[in-house]
């Protein structure tokens, strides 16, 4: 690709200027003149981050699939490549053709985490657009937005045109193909708004209470949804999933070739979004992911294979699938990776077969240090699996154990943080008894991560833990945890209040992101970036509080701002579980029968619909129940 | 086993990558090209590819080499065509010839390297022949180094590895031609002349404005024995 010549002075002084040049081998460009849409697919975060995104380069294969689309994409540039753009006046590019954002017909942002909001206000500013939807042109682009975070698309309805909620691969193409048939963005917008799954916040508007609450949402469209059913793709077997990935240049955090084994998990953990809002359960049979493995892995030259799932062993042909993948994958000198295992013998067999002699760390993630607080956040995992675990890795020769908890769960007392150290301690004394008391060069690294209520699941109506609680605890946990050979590590208490208010934000929200990215706020993942002391001031100018969003526990007869997207799962049972948590009683898996989340009657539930039909599991995890 | 030896050039947007990016780049279009590659013994096995002289990221390239070593034996022809198809816009493969077994690496055999630099003048008249000239005439041209361990800067002299700068102007734009030390034995990088010879000659470009090409390397042999 010819390039020019201010591009080209630019990148030569930025730091890894191959960030910002495409042309990575399996991209697609296409002649514009030939194509009826064009997307500008953007990723609020660097380049080596976005790139790593399995999502991304599914939506960008099923598009550019079509010959109708062209799928470019644009990423957030850094800081330094910011600077010199601004300076030079050079508006945010798309990497396939160096075209201007502005000039594409549809602008997406996928939503993968809230502290990426700012970028987006950012490149759109880049791009040379208005932030606000009301104060963009007829002629700008339509600018949507999906992935996990447009189930509650209200903190950014004032920036986005149209939000794309559930799963992306047939809607955003038939959202793309309407583009050619409505003449005016209206049109366009009216046209979209009849499909699952399209939220179109200019169809409502939203009313408050005097506390803040919101009183109502009133459709100013008359045929807008009451709410807005998300989009579930039914077979997911048959859905395209790319099987000739880009392969980036430099460096991404995940460059390998990976593969969805399926979407949405039966587990039912109360606190976790995914396993929520993917119900039910959808899988791509083995011999489909064995041929998309191989031949992505012939079309990419990549040296890694990994899985994608919730929770790997779960795939009802797992065992077949791992051991045949295995084979393949050594006969091609590729390394498999297969991540969130359940630590059963068959696992421990693959990990030491794939693992070799260069064993990386055995993660396990009880999140809760008591059986109690497990049942209550209903984490089917006992210590005595945990234990007999330890046990057989060390055996075999692991010398890592990572553990990951969460603080501040609903129900938590110090009795539960003090279990968390007394996982550490006994994982460290069954290494003494099988390596002796000098215990070799064992290690266990203790992570815990502040929890924050997220929307549609069980404790949405949770209040947050305050930041003083949060440090009272962590240094709790300090102090218990200082032993030998163990590692703590927790996560930056700010940014988990400012996480709990996004999350469960309503409209007013988007002014506080405005602010904070008018007063400098960006890359707020990135904890060099992140400025809470901005942060904060924009609060106080907006008047948005953690008291409210995070800190305050919600009633059931609250409307949250984010029912105007239905998950497709029932509220009774959300409420049901919640009531349930507060008992520390424990449903059980989807496989060992239906928890009657309401999901099948909407779309056919494999477990719910036919029991029986997939083994039902009986290994111990259960057995505490 | 058999050995080979591919001659390519890297010219356009890609010059942005690195050398290490290139390796990895070679080394997955070997895969998709459905080349095997030869694997080093030992622990930690790497398999048998290697560059004559790194890039540096930014420069574009006319004639570079990358020899390999693959257990089976396939023709060059064949195998040009096979990774032809698979590379990036930008890497053009030249040509592929079998190499002989017992012969030294590449990369020990490269001894020195021309760049070129194209460097805009914005309207200010230069000399360029006798500017040169001068230069050369100096008795040490001193400048700082980084060094490779301890990354301090040092005090080296490069004169000793210049072995011939020529020079033109046209279109408002100074073309020097440099030819210098490379390789294992003595290294020079033409950003030391470059920056040195702007300062010299009073040339305050910016070094973002500059273009820098490596047209040939030269080895101690003929890199297609
Ligand atoms: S319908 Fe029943 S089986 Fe299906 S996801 Fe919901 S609870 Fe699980």
């Amino acid at each position: 690709m010819k390039i020019d010549k201010k591009l080209d002075k630019i990148l030569k002084r930025v730091e890894k200027p191959a960030r910002y040049i495409g042309g990575e081998v399996n991209s697609v460009v296409k002649d514009p003149t030939e194509v009826s849409v064009r997307m500008g697919f953007c990723f609020p975060d660097t380049y080596e981050i976005g790139m790593s995104y399995t999502g991304m380069q599914v939506l960008y294969n099923v598009l550019n699939k079509n010959p109708q689309i062209a799928c470019e994409r644009a990423f957030a540039p850094a800081p330094d490549m910011e600077e010199l753009m601004r300076q030079e006046g050079m508006e945010l590019f798309t990497l396939e053709t160096f075209t201007p954002l502005r000039q594409m017909d549809v602008v997406g942002f996928t939503l993968q985490y809230e502290m990426s909001f700012t970028n987006i206000l950012n490149m759109l500013d880049l791009a040379g657009l208005e932030v606000r939807r009301e104060e963009r042109e007829e002629t700008d682009p339509v600018i949507v937005a999906g992935g996990p975070c447009a189930f509650n698309p209200e903190p950014l309805a004032d920036f986005i045109d149209m939000f794309l909620v559930g799963d992306g691969e047939e809607l955003l193409e038939q959202v793309l193909l309407l583009k050619q048939e409505a003449s005016s963005k209206a049109e366009y917008l009216a046209k979209c708004g009849k499909l699952d799954g399209v939220y179109v916040p200019s169809f409502y508007d939203v009313s408050y209470n005097e506390d803040g609450t919101v009183r109502a949402y009133e459709k100013l469209v008359p045929d807008a949804p009451d709410r807005v059913r998300r989009a579930v793709l039914q077979d997911l077997d048959k859905a395209e999933f790319p099987t000739a990935n880009i392969v980036p240049f430099i460096d991404a955090v995940h460059d390998r070739s990976v593969v969805e084994t399926f979407r949405g998990c039966t587990r039912g953990c109360r606190f976790c979004q995914a396993g929520m809002i993917y119900r039910p359960v959808r899988e791509r049979k083995k011999d489909t992911i064995l041929d998309i493995a191989m031949k992505q892995l012939k079309n990419t030259g990549h040296e890694e294979l990994s899985l994608l799932s919730l929770s790997t062993s779960d795939h009802s042909e797992f065992e077949d699938m791992a051991t045949e993948l295995m084979g393949l994958c050594k006969a091609q000198n590729v390394a498999l990776s297969l991540p969130s295992l359940r630590l059963d013998s068959f696992s421990f067999k693959v990990l030491d077969e794939i693992q070799g002699y260069r064993k990386s760390g055995l993660t396990f993630a009880p999140e809760a240090g008591t059986q109690r607080l497990r049942d209550i956040i209903n984490k089917n995992i006992t210590e005595d699996d945990i234990y007999s675990a330890v046990e057989q890795a060390i055996e075999l020769g692991w010398e890592t154990i990572k553990l990951y908890f969460m603080d501040g769960l609903p129900g938590e007392t110090f009795e539960d943080l003090d279990g968390i150290a007394d996982i550490a301690k006994k994982i460290r004394d069954i290494n003494y008894d099988i390596r002796g008391r000098k215990g070799g060069r064992f290690r266990i690294t203790v992570s815990v991560s502040n929890f924050v209520p997220k929307p549609h699941t069980p404790f949405q109506w949770a209040p947050q833990d305050r930041p003083e609680s949060f440090i009272k605890k962590h240094d709790h946990l300090r102090e218990k945890l200082r032993m030998k050979g163990v590692t703590f590590n927790y996560h930056e208490t700010k940014t988990s209040t400012l996480e709990a208010i996004i999350a469960r934000g309503d409209r007013k929200v988007g002014s506080l992101i405005e602010k904070a990215w008018r007063m400098g706020c960006k890359f707020d993942a990135w904890t060099e970036y992140h400025a809470p002391e901005l942060w904060e001031k924009a609060m106080e100018e907006t008047g948005v509080t953690a008291e409210f969003y995070a800190y305050r526990e919600r009633s059931y007869e609250e409307i949250l701002p984010w029912e105007i997207i239905d998950p497709l799962i029932d509220r009774r049972f959300l409420e049901r579980e919640n009531e349930k948590a507060k008992q520390a009683m424990v449903t059980p898996d989807c496989r060992q029968g239906c928890a009657g989340c309401g999901m099948n009657k909407h779309v056919k539930c494999f477990y719910g619909v036919e029991e029986g039909r997939f083994p039902v599991n009986t290994g111990k995890e259960a057995a505490h129940e | 086993m058999s050995k080979y030896v591919i001659e390519f050039s890297k010219t356009g947007t890609i010059c942005y990558t690195s050398h290490l990016d290139v390796m990895r780049m070679f080394k997955r279009a070997f895969k998709r090209a459905g080349i095997a590659l030869s694997y080093s013994q030992g622990f930690n096995p790497h398999p048998k590819m290697g560059f004559a002289q790194p890039l540096s990221l930014g420069y574009e390239a006319e004639e570079e080499f990358i020899e390999f070593e693959t257990p089976d034996d396939r023709e060059p022809a064949e195998l040009l065509e096979a990774l032809r198809i698979t590379m990036p816009e930008g890497i053009d493969l030249k040509k592929c010839e079998r190499q002989r077994k017992e012969r030294k690496t590449l990369s020990s055999m490269t001894c020195a390297a021309i760049y070129e630099a194209v460097i805009p003048l914005h309207g200010k008249k230069c000399d360029v022949d006798g500017q040169i000239g001068s230069y050369l005439a100096q008795d040490r041209i001193v400048t700082l180094k980084k060094q490779k361990k301890k990354k301090e800067l040092k005090e080296v002299d490069i004169k000793p590895m210049i072995r011939q700068i020529t020079g033109a102007v046209a279109d408002d734009e100074l073309v020097l031609e440099m030819l210098m030390d490379q390789g294992s034995t003595s290294n020079l990088s033409p950003e030391l002349i470059l920056s040195t010879f702007m300062t010299f000659a009073g040339i305050d470009t910016d070094r973002s404005e500059v273009r820098v090409k490596r047209k040939k390397i030269l080895f101690t042999e003929d890199p297609f024995q």
